[in-house]
C-alpha cells in the first residue's frame, strides 16, 4: 500500500523529527531562561517568540498552497494537491496560533483584546478564507475535488499580499513595521523562527505522507 | 455574441421566475428596515449609517441572487446543454456575470430611495457619482460572486459556503463603497476618501483577470 509514496517523504524521517524536537526544546528553553524579560511589558513580550514565528509559517503554508496548486493546474499529478492541501491545513492550525497568541499580547501592549487595525482584520480574512478552502474541500466528491481546491489555492492566495503589506498600506496600524531586536532576544527570536519553521516541515512532511497513504488505498480500490 | 446569448438566456430564466425576484426584494427590503431599526431613531450619522444598510443589504440579498441564478440553470439543463455547444469559457462568464450585475443593478435601485427615505440622506446632484461607487462594487460583486458560484456548484449549503468565501473576499469593495458613498452623502465630494476608487478597480480587476484564468478549469471539473 505504500508503494506510491514519494521517497522524499520516508527518507530521513527520523532525523527531521529529532531536529524539530531539540530545536523547539532549545527555543523554549531560550524563552524562559536567556531572553531577558521586557522592562515595560513583563513577561507577556514573551508571547512574541511563538507569535512571530508562528505567523512566518503561516505566510510559508499559504505560500506554499498556492505554488503547488499552480503545479497541479499545470500538471494535474496528485501530488501537488496533497502537497497543497496538506500546507492549507498545517498553515491553519499555525494561523490559529497567532490569532489566539496576539490578542494575549495586545491585551497587555495595547490595552484591548481586539482591535480593527489592518494587519489583524486582515489576517482574520484570510483565516476564515483558509478555513473556507477546507469546507469546500469536505463537500465536494470526486475527480472535481482537486481541481476546484487548486482553484481555491490560487483564488484565495491574494490575500497573502495584503496581509504582508497591510501595516505600509494603511495608516493607523498597531503592528510595527519591522522587528528590530538586540542581544539575546534576538538570538532567541532567530532560534524560534528556526525551531517553528523545522516544526512545521516535520509536520507537514506527516501531513502528505498521510495523503499519500490515502491516495495509495484510493488506488488500490479502483484496480479491484 | 456567445455572451449576449448567455445573458439573455439568464435573464430570461429570471424574468420567468417572477416569485423569486419578488421574495429577493421584499428580503432585502426587511433588511434596510431591520438595520434601520437597529441604527435609529434617532441617528449620530445618518450618511455612514445609511450607506452602510444599503451595502450590507446588497450583499446578503446578492448571495441568494447568485445562488438561484445556477439552480434555475441545473434545473433546466442549461449549464450543461452550453458546456456541449463548446462555446468559449470566458464568454459564458461574462455572460453570467452581466446578468448577476443587472439583476444587482436592479436591486440597488430599488434599496437606494428606500435607504435615502428612511435616513433622511442623499440629494439628486450627487446621484451621478452614487451611481458610478455603485457601478464599481457591483461589477465586482458580479465579478467575484459568478466566479466563486461556479466553484460552489453543486456543493450542499453552497449559500453558506458562497458567504463563507464571497463576503471576506469584497470586505475592501465593500468598505470602499461605504466610505465613498457615505462621503458622496455627507460632504457632497470624494475628495477625503479617493484612494478607495482605485482599490475598488483593483479588485474588479482581479476578479475579471481571475475569471478569465481559470473560468474554463472550473467547467471542466464539473464534466
Amino acid at each position: 500500500m505504500t508503494s506510491g509514496i514519494p521517497g522524499w517523504l520516508t527518507r530521513s524521517r527520523r532525523v527531521v523529527w529529532a531536529l524539530a524536537i531539540v530545536l523547539v526544546a532549545a527555543s523554549l528553553w531560550a524563552v524562559v531562561a536567556r531572553a531577558p524579560i521586557e522592562v515595560q511589558m513583563g513577561v507577556v513580550q514573551k508571547i512574541v517568540y511563538i507569535h512571530v514565528p508562528s505567523a512566518i509559517a503561516t505566510l510559508v503554508a499559504f505560500g506554499l498552497t498556492f505554488a503547488a496548486s499552480i503545479a497541479y493546474l499545470a500538471t494535474r499529478a496528485w501530488i501537488w494537491d496533497a502537497i497543497a492541501a496538506s500546507a492549507c491545513e498545517v498553515g491553519m492550525v499555525f494561523a490559529t496560533i497567532v490569532l489566539v497568541s496576539g490578542p494575549l499580547w495586545a491585551r497587555s501592549a495595547w490595552n484591548t483584546w481586539w482591535t480593527w487595525e489592518p494587519r489583524l482584520t486582515s489576517f482574520l480574512i484570510m483565516w476564515i478564507l483558509y478555513g473556507g478552502y477546507h469546507v469546500v474541500r469536505a463537500s465536494v466528491a470526486g475527480n472535481s475535488k482537486k481541481t476546484i481546491s487548486a482553484v481555491l489555492g490560487v483564488v484565495l492566495f491574494l490575500n497573502l499580499p495584503i496581509v504582508w503589506k497591510s501595516v505600509e498600506w494603511w495608516r493607523g496600524s498597531l503592528h510595527p513595521r519591522s522587528v528590530t531586536m538586540t542581544g539575546d532576544m534576538r538570538q532567541t527570536l532567530l532560534l524560534s523562527m528556526a525551531a517553528w519553521l523545522v516544526f512545521f516541515l516535520a509536520v507537514f512532511r506527516e501531513r502528505v505522507r498521510l495523503e499519500a497513504l490515502r491516495h495509495a488505498e484510493e488506488e488500490v480500490e479502483r484496480a479491484r | 455574441m456567445t455572451a449576449l446569448r448567455v445573458l439573455a438566456k439568464d435573464l430570461k430564466l429570471h424574468a420567468r421566475d417572477a416569485r423569486f425576484l419578488a421574495t429577493l426584494a421584499l428580503f432585502s427590503l426587511s433588511l434596510v428596515l431591520i438595520l434601520s431599526v437597529a441604527f435609529g431613531p434617532l441617528f449620530r450619522d445618518p450618511a455612514r449609517e445609511a450607506s452602510a444598510t444599503l451595502w450590507a443589504a446588497l450583499f446578503f440579498a446578492g448571495v441568494l441572487g447568485l445562488t438561484r441564478a445556477l439552480d434555475l440553470e441545473s434545473e433546466s439543463g442549461g449549464g450543461e446543454a452550453l458546456r456541449l455547444t463548446g462555446a468559449d469559457p470566458f464568454s459564458v462568464y461574462a455572460g453570467k456575470a452581466t446578468a448577476n450585475f443587472l439583476l444587482m443593478a436592479a436591486l440597488w435601485v430599488l434599496l437606494l430611495p428606500c435607504a435615502a427615505v428612511f435616513f433622511d440622506v442623499g440629494t439628486l446632484e450627487v446621484l451621478p457619482e452614487v451611481a458610478v461607487v455603485a457601478a464599481l462594487a457591483l461589477i465586482g460583486y458580479a465579478a467575484w460572486g459568478t466566479l466563486f458560484a461556479a466553484l460552489a456548484r453543486g456543493l450542499k449549503a453552497r449559500e453558506l459556503l458562497l458567504s463563507i468565501l464571497l463576503f471576506p473576499t469584497l470586505i475592501p469593495l465593500w468598505i470602499g463603497a461605504v466610505k465613498l458613498t457615505r462621503s458622496l452623502w455627507a460632504e457632497g465630494s470624494i475628495d477625503a476618501v479617493r484612494d478607495w476608487v482605485k482599490i475598488m478597480v483593483v479588485v474588479d480587476v482581479l476578479g475579471i483577470a481571475l475569471a478569465a484564468w481559470l473560468y474554463e478549469t472550473i467547467q471542466e471539473a464539473e464534466e
